[in-house]
C-alpha cells in the first residue's frame, strides 16, 4: 500500500553545536541574497518623485488594481471549481478511463499559458480565426463565436492552464483521506452530500488553499497571456513602462504595489492556514470507496474530456499540425532553422542551460536554509525559511526591473550576460527549491544522522555520506520544479536577456507576436516536451500514475 | 577504573519547566549492564544522549575509561568518543545493505579486517544469510539485531541502548531480549539500557537505576530495587502496589488491616505508608469485617479481588482461580506477607532489615 502520509521528525536544538554556526551564516546569506530585489524595489518606489506617484495614483493605479484583482479572483475561482471537481471525479468515482485522465489533467502544467493563449487565439480570433472562418465557409455568413480577447478570454485561458495546481494538490489530499473519516460522518447521521460539505471539503482545505495560493500568485505575475489577449494588469503595465517607455520610476511604483498585493495574499494564506492543523491517523489507512456515477458516468466523462481537450489535446494537436506544416514548407523551414545568425539549436540550448543552471543553483542555495530550519528550529531559522519564500511574491517583471537597475550599478560585469537571466530564475523560483528540500529533510529521521556521528563521522562527513544521499530524490524534485518553471518564464527573460540571446520561450513569443504561428510551432512544441519530462518525473513521485488495484486492495 | 563515570550531570532544555537531567551521578564497571528505568519524559534518554555526545551538558562531568569527555570546558564530539548507540527507531541507513550498515563504523581499517569483523558480527546476531538485504526487506526483530551488530562492530568502550525493543510486539520482544542479553554478555560489553518497562529492566540489568524527574531515585541490584525500594516512587513504579496508611511505633505498625509486627526506624509515633502487593494481602468472608469486595478480575490462574476498606482505602488481594466470591460481600482483610514490607514516611523508606528478614 502506498502511503501519502508524511512523517515529521522533530529535532531537538543543540545549544552550541559549531556546525549550526556555519549553517546559520550560509542560510542568512541566502536570505540576504533573496531579500535584495525586494528591498531594492521598495527603496526605489519610496524614492520616486512625488509627481510620479501623483500621476499614477490619479487614475492608472486604481484601474490596474481593479483589473488585476478581478482577474485574480475570477481565475482562482475558476481553477478551484475545475481543479476540485476534476480531482473528485478521477479520485473518488468510477469515471471511465480515470487512470489515463488523471495524468492528462496534470500535463497542462507543461504548457506555458501564453502558448495555450496563442493557440486559442489563432483558433477563435473574431476576424481571421480558424473556427470563425470555417463556420463562415459552412454557413456562408459570419457566425458569432466567443472571443478569446479581453477579460473573459483571459480568465478562460488562464483557468485552463492554472487549474492543475489545484487539481494536483486536492487530488493528493483526496487520496490521503481516510475512509473512516467519511464513514464516521455517515454513521453520525449525515447524508453523502452533507458529508462532502461538512467533512470531506474541510479536511481537504489545506491542499485546496495551497493550490489556490499558487494560482493567485501565478496570475499576479502573468505577463504573456494578458498582453496577448489585450487585458491590462499590473504585470503588463510594468512591462510596458520598462520595455517601451523606459520610465523606471513609474515601473518601480507599480512594482511596489504589485509586490505589496502578493505579500498580502501570502500573508492571508499563512493566517488562514496557521490556525488549523490536520493530523492524519496513521494506522489502518485505507482509501475511501469509489462512488458509482451510474447514468451520469458518460456525462462526467464528457466534462473531463472537454477540460482535457481544451487544455491539453487541442493546444498539442494544433502545435503538432503547425509543426508538420512548417516542415513541409521549405521556406518556413528555412526561417525556423535560421533566424539571424543563430540556428534553432541555439534557442534549445540556451533554454536548457539557463534553466538547468538555475535549478542547480536554487537547490544548492536551498540546502543550508532547509538544514538550518529543519535541524535547528528556532525563531531565527524559521524566519529565514519563511523569508526565502518571498520569491513567490516577486513577479518576473519585478525581478527583471530590480536586476536591471542593480546589476547596472553594482555588478556591471554581469550586465548584458545571460547570467542575469539565470539569476532572475533563481530568485524567482527559490521558494520551490526551499520547500522541496525542507519536506525531504522533514521526512529524514535525525537519528540516522546521529547514528553516523556515533559511528565516527564528523558533521560534514555525515552530511555527505548519509543526509545528501537520502534526500537526493527530494532535491531532484525541487530541481525539476525550478527547471520546469524557469523554462516557461517569459517576462524576466524578455527584459533581461542580452541582445541576440534567444531562448525557446522568447522565440515563440516573438514569432507569434508577428503572426508567424506555423514558424513558431516547432519551438513551442519542443518547449512543451522539455517541460513535460521533469513534470512526468514529479508526477511519478506524487504517485498520480499508481496502479489503481494496488491502491484499493492492500 | 570504571568504564563510565558521571558526576553531577545536569541538563535543562530551553523553554522547559524542569531540568531533564538533574544532578545525576553514577559509575559503571567494565562488562556491566545498567538498566535506566523510569516513566516517559523522566530524563533517561537525555542522559544517554549526553553520554554519547549528542547533547551538551549544562553542568557536570562525564569520563570514559578515565578520560574526560564532557565538562564545563571540554566537549568531545560523538565521533571521537567511541560510544555505540542503538536507537529506538534502529536508524538503519536505508541506502545501505545490512553488510554495509554493519561496516559503516569500521571505516579506516584494513579491508580483510572489516570483512572478518562484519562476518563475525553477522554470525553473532544470526543474520549471516541476510548480508545483502536492504533494511526495508527485514522484519522488526532482524532490524533490531542489525542495529545491535552495527553498534557493537567497532568494539565501543560502552554501548547505549535507547528503548531498543519498543518497536517490537510483546511476543517478539521477549524472544529478542533474551537473544540480545546473550549477545551482550558474550561480547562482555559494558551497556546502559534505557526502558520504561520495569519487567524488561529487571530482566536486562545487572543493576538498575530508577529515574524520576531527572533524578536518580535509587540504584542497585534488581532484587534490592524490587524488595527494598528506597522511595515511595520506586515502590509504586516497580510493582503495582497499594499504600496502606498506618501509625508506626519502633515495634510495629497499627493499620486498619491489623497490627504489623515489623520494626521501623521511627523513634516516636508517626504516620507511615506500607507498600502492599496483591500477594501480601488476604481476606476472609466476615459480616464483622473491615471492608467489602468491589470487583473481581479473573486472570486465569488466579483471581484478583479489589477490596475497599471502611475508610475508603483500596487494597488488592490474590485468591485461587476456583474461589469465586460475589462483589459487595463483606470481608475481613489482613496482611499475610511472609516477609518484611517496605514502609515509607514522607515518601522515604523507614523499614528495617527488609532485605534479609
Amino acid at each position: 500500500m502506498q502511503r501519502i502520509l508524511t512523517y515529521r521528525f522533530v529535532a531537538t536544538p543543540s545549544r552550541k553545536s559549531p556546525a549550526s554556526h556555519w549553517l546559520a551564516i550560509a542560510a542568512g546569506l541566502t536570505a540576504l541574497f533573496v531579500a535584495i530585489p525586494l528591498v531594492y524595489i521598495f527603496l526605489r518606489a519610496a524614492g520616486a518623485e512625488a509627481a510620479a506617484w501623483q500621476r499614477l495614483l490619479q487614475a492608472r493605479i486604481w484601474q490596474l488594481l481593479g483589473n488585476t484583482l478581478l482577474l485574480v479572483f475570477a481565475v482562482t475561482c475558476g481553477a478551484l471549481a475545475t481543479g476540485i471537481s476534476m480531482a473528485w471525479l478521477t479520485e473518488r468515482t468510477d469515471l471511465p478511463g480515470r487512470n489515463i485522465l488523471r495524468a492528462m489533467l496534470a500535463l497542462p502544467l507543461a504548457i506555458p499559458a501564453y502558448i495555450g493563449g496563442i493557440v486559442h487565439l489563432a483558433l477563435l480570433r473574431p476576424r481571421g480565426g480558424l473556427i470563425p472562418q470555417a463556420l463562415e465557409g459552412i454557413f456562408g455568413q459570419p457566425v458569432l463565436t466567443p472571443s478569446p480577447l479581453g477579460f473573459w478570454g483571459s480568465a478562460f485561458i488562464l483557468t485552463l492552464f492554472t487549474y492543475p495546481y489545484v487539481y494536483l494538490l486536492s487530488g493528493a489530499a483526496f487520496r490521503s483521506l481516510h475512509a473512516s473519516l467519511e464513514e464516521a460522518a455517515r454513521s453520525l447521521g449525515r447524508t453523502p452530500w452533507q458529508t462532502f460539505w461538512q467533512v470531506t471539503l474541510p479536511a481537504l482545505r489545506p491542499g485546496i488553499m495551497a493550490g489556490a495560493l499558487l494560482v493567485a500568485l501565478d496570475i499576479l505575475a502573468e505577463y504573456g497571456t494578458v498582453a496577448l489577449l489585450r487585458y491590462e494588469t499590473f504585470s503588463s503595465a510594468i512591462f510596458v513602462q520598462l520595455a517601451g517607455r523606459y520610465d523606471r520610476s513609474a515601473a518601480s511604483v507599480l512594482s511596489a504595489v504589485l509586490v505589496g498585493l502578493a505579500i498580502f495574499i501570502l500573508w492571508a494564506e499563512l493566517r488562514a492556514q496557521g490556525q488549523r492543523r490536520f493530523t492524519q491517523i496513521e494506522s489502518n489507512w485505507r482509501p475511501a470507496r469509489r462512488i458509482a456515477l451510474g447514468k451520469w458516468r458518460w456525462l462526467a466523462f464528457l466534462l473531463v474530456a472537454g477540460v482535457v481537450s481544451a487544455s491539453l489535446l487541442v493546444p498539442l494537436g494544433v502545435l503538432v499540425g503547425w509543426s508538420i506544416q512548417a516542415f513541409v514548407d521549405a521556406q518556413v523551414l528555412e526561417a525556423v532553422f535560421r533566424t539571424g545568425s543563430r540556428g534553432f539549436s541555439s534557442f534549445v540550448w540556451n533554454s536548457l542551460w539557463t534553466s538547468s543552471l538555475a535549478a542547480f543553483l536554487a537547490v544548492v542555495l536551498s540546502l543550508p536554509v532547509a538544514l538550518f530550519s529543519v535541524r535547528y528550529p528556532s525563531r531565527a531559522s524559521r524566519f529565514i525559511a519563511r523569508f526565502c519564500q518571498v520569491g513567490y511574491a516577486l513577479p518576473g517583471v519585478v525581478i527583471a526591473l530590480s536586476l536591471v537597475l542593480l546589476v547596472n550599478r553594482a555588478l556591471p560585469f554581469l550586465y548584458a550576460t545571460p547570467l542575469v537571466v539565470v539569476l532572475a530564475y533563481v530568485l524567482r523560483h527559490m521558494p520551490q527549491a526551499v520547500r522541496s528540500s525542507e519536506s525531504a529533510l522533514n521526512q529524514l529521521s535525525p537519528s540516522l544522522e546521529e547514528a553516523a556521528r556515533t559511528l565516527g563521522r564528523t558533521p560534514l562527513q555525515t552530511l555527505l555520506q548519509v543526509t545528501l544521499p537520502l534526500i537526493l530524490p527530494g532535491l531532484l524534485a525541487g530541481g525539476a520544479l525550478v527547471f520546469l518553471t524557469s523554462l516557461k518564464e517569459l517576462p524576466a527573460t524578455l527584459l533581461l536577456r542580452p541582445p541576440g540571446f534567444d531562448t525557446l520561450a522568447v522565440r515563440v513569443w516573438f514569432w507569434a507576436a508577428e503572426g508567424f504561428y506555423v514558424q513558431a510551432a516547432p519551438a513551442a512544441l519542443i518547449l512543451v516536451l522539455a517541460a513535460a519530462l521533469p513534470l512526468a518525473f514529479l508526477l511519478r513521485r506524487e504517485q498520480i500514475f499508481t496502479d489503481e488495484s494496488a491502491n484499493e486492495h492492500s | 577504573m570504571n568504564t563510565l563515570d558521571i558526576k553531577h550531570l545536569s541538563k535543562r532544555f530551553a523553554n522547559a519547566e524542569f531540568a531533564a537531567v538533574n544532578d545525576v551521578s553514577f559509575g559503571l564497571k567494565n562488562g556491566e549492564i545498567l538498566a535506566l528505568v523510569g516513566p516517559s519524559g523522566c530524563g533517561k534518554t537525555t542522559t544517554l544522549r549526553l553520554v554519547v555526545g549528542l547533547e551538551y551538558p549544562d553542568a557536570g562531568e562525564i569520563r570514559l575509561n578515565g578520560r574526560l569527555v564532557a565538562s564545563d570546558t571540554i566537549f568531545v564530539p560523538p565521533e571521537q568518543r567511541g560510544v555505540g548507540l542503538v536507537f529506538q527507531d534502529h536508524a538503519l541507513f536505508p541506502h545501505l545493505t545490512v553488510y554495509e550498515n554493519i561496516a559503516f563504523g569500521l571505516r579506516g581499517r584494513k579491508p580483510a579486517e572489516i570483512r572478518a569483523t562484519v562476518n563475525e558480527m553477522l554470525e553473532l546476531v544470526g543474520l549471516t544469510g541476510l548480508a545483502n538485504r536492504y533494511p526495508h526487506a527485514l522484519s522488526g526483530g532482524e532490524r533490531q539485531r542489525v542495529a545491535l551488530a552495527r553498534a557493537l562492530a567497532p568494539r565501543p568502550v560502552l554501548v547505549l541502548m535507547d528503548e531498543p525493543f519498543s518497536s517490537l510486539d510483546a511476543d517478539l520482544r521477549r524472544i529478542v531480549r533474551e537473544q540480545v542479553r546473550g549477545i551482550l554478555k558474550a561480547m562482555r560489553a559494558t551497556v546502559i539500557f534505557v526502558t520504561h518497562d520495569q519487567e524488561e529492566a529487571l530482566y536486562m540489568g545487572d543493576r538498575l537505576a530508577v529515574i524520576n524527574l531527572g533524578r536518580v531515585e535509587q540504584i542497585g541490584a534488581p532484587e534490592e530495587i524490587f524488595h527494598a525500594p528506597a522511595t515511595r516512587f520506586v515502590a509504586e513504579f516497580m510493582g503495582a502496589s497499594d499504600f496502606l496508611r498506618g501509625e508506626a511505633t519502633p515495634e510495629g505498625i497499627r493499620t486498619e488491616a491489623g497490627w504489623l509486627s515489623q520494626p521501623t526506624f521511627v523513634s516516636q509515633l508517626a504516620q507511615v505508608e506500607i507498600a502492599l502487593r496483591a500477594d501480601d494481602v488476604d481476606f476472609e468472608l466476615s459480616e464483622m469485617g473491615n471492608g467489602v469486595i468491589v470487583e473481581r478480575f479473573f486472570r486465569g490462574a488466579f483471581n484478583v479481588y479489589r477490596l475497599r476498606l471502611d475508610s475508603g482505602q483500596v487494597l488488592h488481594a490474590f485468591k485461587e482461580h476456583t474461589q469465586i466470591l460475589p462483589a459487595g460481600a463483606r470481608v475481613r482483610a489482613f496482611i499475610s506477607a511472609g516477609h518484611p514490607l517496605a514502609v515509607f514516611q514522607n515518601g522515604r523508606a523507614v523499614s528495617r532489615g527488609v532485605m534479609n528478614g
